[in-house]
């Protein structure tokens, strides 16, 4: 199955079993960013029985802070349909978005807790070691 | 070409812009030109409580404000552009000197001496987009100001769309609008364009537009003033004409329909490309140059590409060929010798053959070049 | 042609042919007397008879006419090819003729007269409509060019003044209580002034500015017009009419048109023309008014919004510079702020920030982010803590739009200044020293708003005189261009620049930085981009100039 929404992001579906894998090719900005959003959602819905969701990202050229907010998004989506999240074959790009903004982790480290723990219930999959002053939980995650 | 030099061509052409400009509204006397000393050594070495001391103090001892403004700061100022392009100070230096020019300025403009009350109309100073060096248009600010105009300032590099905005919220009088770099003329069309477009006038200033104000005329502006206190002297005679409602930038300008400049705008990026590459071979010292180097050398081509489109948009060969020949003094005086340049506008000519107005302009530019190239910096004043 | 038969009454028939033409016909001999004539001509010209002199039945003009023709000595009939004479034209009681001459052999010579009024008047009026109509799309032009109130009452009333009377005054609907008149004299310029006056005191003024009740043009009488109506110098006002200026469904205002007694008064069809110009100036002024409604509006909002101008305090230089990505746009995702310490000799807090997304959205979030690290400020010692609760604050299941910031505490101690700084998942401040030498500073953390905690290292460090800390967005460092296209600005290169801004005052590098970006851009699309420059100042002289706190020599 392709899609091709009118900006300059193309996702590529393949489909198996329990797992299904999207192919990103483009960029992932302030134009593109919901396209991706949508087909996640609407498949997340569609597909209950889902375990993991690859996100393959080779082909993107440019991800902007819309992109990353994005990607956030999808992760907390994953989190509460119990669905691992994977994002495969990073560019160096993005890996360099990732890290200055402190996302990687969060991002790329499987849930600690149940597949259907909401974000908000204190896993911290971050290890920089640093003081906690402050420790606030975030929101309830249901949508 | 030379990838030694230290500067940017854009911020040169402005400093030497300003040269020209403060010399010609200038008055003497032997105080101003004492302060101007005071100020210039106090300026030199960034000693801003000294600068803005030798200001206030003037006024204090009951120096006209506006002379103070135009005979003493905007003197100093034309001196940091002399000094800059005999490499006699850096470019942090030249920044750090108009920087506490500007704070000069500023202390002026609080002080007793300088305050008024509005007498007159409104009137809006802007730089044009692109323009960065804003003390012309601050200077002017200060001296309507003075005499009485209520003035909104705009600053440096101002969009055309906030000026109209500016203007449609305003009930200004008429628009002053500076631009010193030559290459900045197009987009200072396209905003005397628009402002005239709503009705208001242009007054326009500034070295962009020519000693003599010639492509002040060419695009079409109201009114052209040399200097501050010109333009301060004519708004004082009475009202600016109504500008024409219909004026269209191709009226100014119908040598654009050949599409020369339009071209070479668009592809100026892959213009350079080429010429870079080809200048490899024209050019076999550039083989030895370090990575900063070779990006200086690109935007010093990107510079050239911008005066030739500059030149094809007023349709007016001396303006390239006065900026290859300063370039080549610029280069002379940080003992760089030009001889990148001959080859390069060869280059560029062969890749732009099919243009015939590009070609005539850049043999011009070559002609005016051959005998500076011999020339040393003391043959400079 | 007449035979000259027509004379003996063998032409009696054709006389009578032409006796009965619908068109007036007379005959004048050379001695300038009627011969013949047909019915026609005597309805129009009463009291003519074969004999009478000719100079006695006809007009002036038409017995001028023929004695020229005789003077002439034009031989009968125009040659074969060549034009018949002329017409001449004239005035018969109140109708307008043409009279076309035909010599005849004998020397007389038969004018037949043509009635051209109905052709004559078609041709005043469309003479009239052409002029109407080119100065109604001059109006047009001129008036759509303005959206300024001002501007277009000065068109208005000058365009009025100009073509329609011999001075107009545009007055505007106020909720104050001055009325803003603008008043243009024929050739003048228009002037500005505000009366306080009860406009209900001049017949047809107050519902013209109301819009209700629908009013037509109202004609007032000149001796009732009130002194501020007639402009200095006008002389005696002949005729005055008041005519609305119907805007897009709001009243823009009145048009008050004054004639001078002598000149012509208005006519019907003027006073109806007048009404067409009125309803485009007051289309232009109404838009104008909408526009500057919205814009006050805007203004306000934006207010609020807008990066703030920075300026020495205690001893700290600050400065920076903001670019939105649109030209046409004033605010976006980026923003910063300076909060001065609210004890003296405390750190003053400077914050840096890029929120995703762009334009007005955007900074309506920074808005936001603004208002709360401002609400957190008593807590600003503690950048983490702060970070902390701006997370949770910004936190939201809806969204996922973060914001990453720097915080920066800047004192100074000495001639230098004490820094400490907490990057919140923003790129790392670059710190120039008075070597030249360019540091990243050692603070990293995570963004701030989109995950449930937001951790924060923060690092502590000193600037010596003349040394600068720079932070910056990544409009800057990801601006694509260069001289040969495609490149981007990045991070080496800004590293490269700053190096040789060392001893530069903080609003140079500033400006350096944001000129060579933009120059590296050209033309080209950018996101925003912000950049502020916090400096220990070279020299321990306070800066005298700052324009907030009082200087050494400002009074």
């Amino acid at each position: 199955m392709t899609m091709l929404p009118p900006a300059h992001l193309r996702l590529t579906t393949v489909d198996t079993e329990d797992t299904v894998r999207i192919e990103l090719d483009g960029e992932l900005d302030y134009e593109t960013a919901d396209s991706l959003l949508t087909a996640v959602t609407d498949l997340l819905a569609a597909r209950p029985r889902l375990h993991n969701l690859h996100l393959h990202c080779a082909g993107l050229d440019n991800v902007d802070s819309m992109g990353l907010s994005v990607l956030l998004m999808i992760r907390r989506r994953t989190d509460q349909a119990g669905v691992r999240l994977h994002l495969d074959d990073r560019t160096t790009t993005l890996e360099r978005l990732l890290t200055i903004t402190g996302s990687l982790e969060y991002l790329t480290t499987s849930p600690t807790g149940t597949a259907n723990s909401s974000p908000g219930t204190g896993e911290d999959p971050r290890t920089s070691g640093e003081a906690m002053t402050a420790r606030p939980t975030g929101p309830d995650s249901t949508t | 070409m030379s990838t030694r030099t230290p500067h940017r061509p854009p911020a040169a052409e402005t400093v030497r812009d300003t040269v020209t400009e403060s010399v010609g509204g200038t008055v003497g006397g032997p105080v101003v030109e004492q302060l101007a000393d005071e100020l210039w050594d106090a300026v030199s070495v960034a000693d801003e409580y000294t600068a803005v001391e030798v200001v206030l103090g003037a006024l204090e001892r009951g120096v006209d404000p506006e002379s103070v403004l135009l005979d003493v700061i905007a003197r100093v100022q034309g001196k940091v552009g002399e000094e800059w392009a005999a490499d006699r100070l850096s470019v942090a230096q030249e920044h750090a000197a108009t920087a506490i020019n500007e704070r000069a300025v500023a202390a002026l403009s609080l002080h007793p001496a300088a305050r008024t009350t509005p007498t007159r109309g409104r009137i809006t100073v802007a730089c044009v987009d692109g323009e960065w060096h804003a003390l012309p248009a601050r200077l002017l600010a200060e001296v309507l100001t003075l005499r009485g105009w209520q003035v909104d300032y705009l600053g440096a590099q101002v969009p055309a769309p906030h000026l109209i905005a500016h203007l449609h919220r305003t009930d200004s009088y008429a628009v002053a609008l500076s631009s010193s770099i030559a290459t900045r003329l197009p987009t200072a069309h396209a905003a005397i364009t628009a402002c005239q477009a709503v009705g208001v006038p242009v007054l326009v200033g500034g070295a962009a537009f020519g000693p003599d104000g010639r492509y002040a005329t060419l695009l079409d502006a109201d009114v052209w003033a040399p200097d501050a206190r010109t333009a301060a002297d004519r708004l004082a005679l009475g009202p600016l004409p109504r500008p024409r409602p219909d004026h269209q930038q191709l009226d100014d300008l119908p040598h654009l329909a050949d599409q020369e400049y339009t071209l070479i705008t668009r592809n100026s990026a892959s213009l350079v490309r080429a010429v870079f590459t080809a200048l490899q071979d024209a050019f076999p010292a550039m083989r030895t140059y370090s990575e900063v180097q070779l990006e200086r050398t690109a935007e010093d081509l990107a510079h050239i590409v911008d005066f030739l489109a500059t030149a094809l948009y007023l349709g007016d060969e001396d303006l390239f060929a006065g900026f290859i020949t300063w370039t080549a003094q610029i280069l002379t005086a940080r003992g760089v010798p030009a001889s990148s340049l001959p080859p390069t506008l060869a280059v560029l000519g062969r890749e732009l053959k099919d243009f015939p107005r590009a070609t005539r302009i850049l043999e011009r530019g070559a002609e005016d070049l051959t005998p500076v190239d011999h020339s040393t910096a003391e043959s400079r004043s | 042609m007449v035979s000259t038969q027509a004379q003996t009454g063998v032409g009696a028939q054709q006389a009578s042919l032409w006796g009965v033409a619908p068109y007036p016909v007379l005959v004048a001999d050379e001695q300038g007397r009627v011969v013949l004539h047909n019915d026609a001509a005597d309805v129009l010209l009463p009291g003519i008879r074969p004999g009478t002199p000719f100079a006695d039945v006809v007009p002036a003009w038409l017995s001028a006419a023929h004695d020229a023709l005789r003077a002439a000595g034009r031989t009968p009939g125009p040659p074969a090819g060549q034009e018949p004479d002329a017409p001449v034209t004239g005035v018969i009681g109140e109708r307008a003729f043409e009279a076309h001459p035909t010599p005849r052999d004998d020397g007389t010579v038969a004018w037949w007269l043509v009635d051209d009024t109905d052709h004559l008047l078609a041709q005043r009026a469309l003479r009239m409509e052409r002029k109407r109509t080119a100065f109604l799309s001059e109006a047009s032009s001129t008036l759509l060019s303005s959206l300024n109130l001002g501007r277009c009452m000065d068109v208005t009333a000058q365009l009025a003044a100009e073509h329609l009377a011999d001075a107009a005054l545009v007055i505007a609907p106020t909720h104050g209580r001055r009325l803003p008149v603008v008043t243009c004299l024929r050739g003048g310029t228009p002037v500005l002034a505000h009366e306080s006056v009860d406009p209900d005191e001049v017949p047809g003024l107050g519902e013209a500015l109301r819009g209700f009740p629908p009013v037509p043009s109202r004609w007032i009488d000149p001796s009732t017009a009130p002194v501020w109506m007639v402009p200095e110098g006008f002389g005696t006002v002949g005729s005055i009419v008041i005519t609305p200026l119907p805007g897009h469904g709001v009243p823009a205002g009145a048009l008050v048109l004054l004639r001078r007694s002598g000149g012509a008064a208005f006519t019907e069809s003027e006073e109806v023309f007048a009404r067409l110009f009125a309803a485009r100036a007051g289309a232009a002024m109404s838009a104008a008014r909408l526009y500057a409604e919205q814009t006050s509006i805007t203004e306000v909002l934006m207010r609020e919004l807008l990066p703030p101008s920075l300026h020495q305090i205690s001893g700290v230089d600050y400065a920076g510079g903001y670019r939105p990505s649109a030209d046409h746009e004033r605010v976006g995702g980026d923003f910063y702020d300076v909060h001065p310490a609210a004890v003296e000799g405390e750190a003053s807090l400077v914050a840096l920030g890029d929120v995703c997304g762009k334009g007005l959205e955007a900074a309506v979030l920074t808005g936001k982010i603004r208002n709360t690290l401002h609400a957190l400020l008593p807590l600003a010692d503690d950048h983490q803590r702060m970070i902390s609760l701006l997370n949770t604050a910004l936190l939201n299941s809806h969204h996922t739009r973060f914001v990453t910031l720097v915080l920066a505490s800047a004192v100074r101690e000495g001639n230098a200044v004490n820094l400490r700084l907490t990057s919140a998942g923003h790129l790392t401040p670059l710190i120039v020293r008075a070597s030249g030498a360019v540091e990243e500073a050692e603070t990293r953390g995570t963004l701030v708003g989109a995950m449930p905690e937001a951790p924060a290292r923060t690092t502590a460090l000193t600037l010596a005189p003349g040394e600068s800390c720079v932070l910056y967005t990544d409009g800057i460092t990801e601006a694509e261009g260069g001289p040969m296209g495609g490149a981007q600005f990045g991070e080496e290169r800004l590293k490269r620049i700053l190096s040789e801004c060392v001893g530069m005052p903080s609003e140079s590098i500033v400006e350096r930085v944001q000129m060579l970006a933009a120059q590296w851009v050209g033309k080209g699309r950018h996101d925003d981009m912000a950049v502020v420059v916090i400096s220990a100042p070279r020299t321990h002289h306070l800066s005298a100039v700052n324009g907030h706190t009082r200087g050494r020599f400002t009074a």
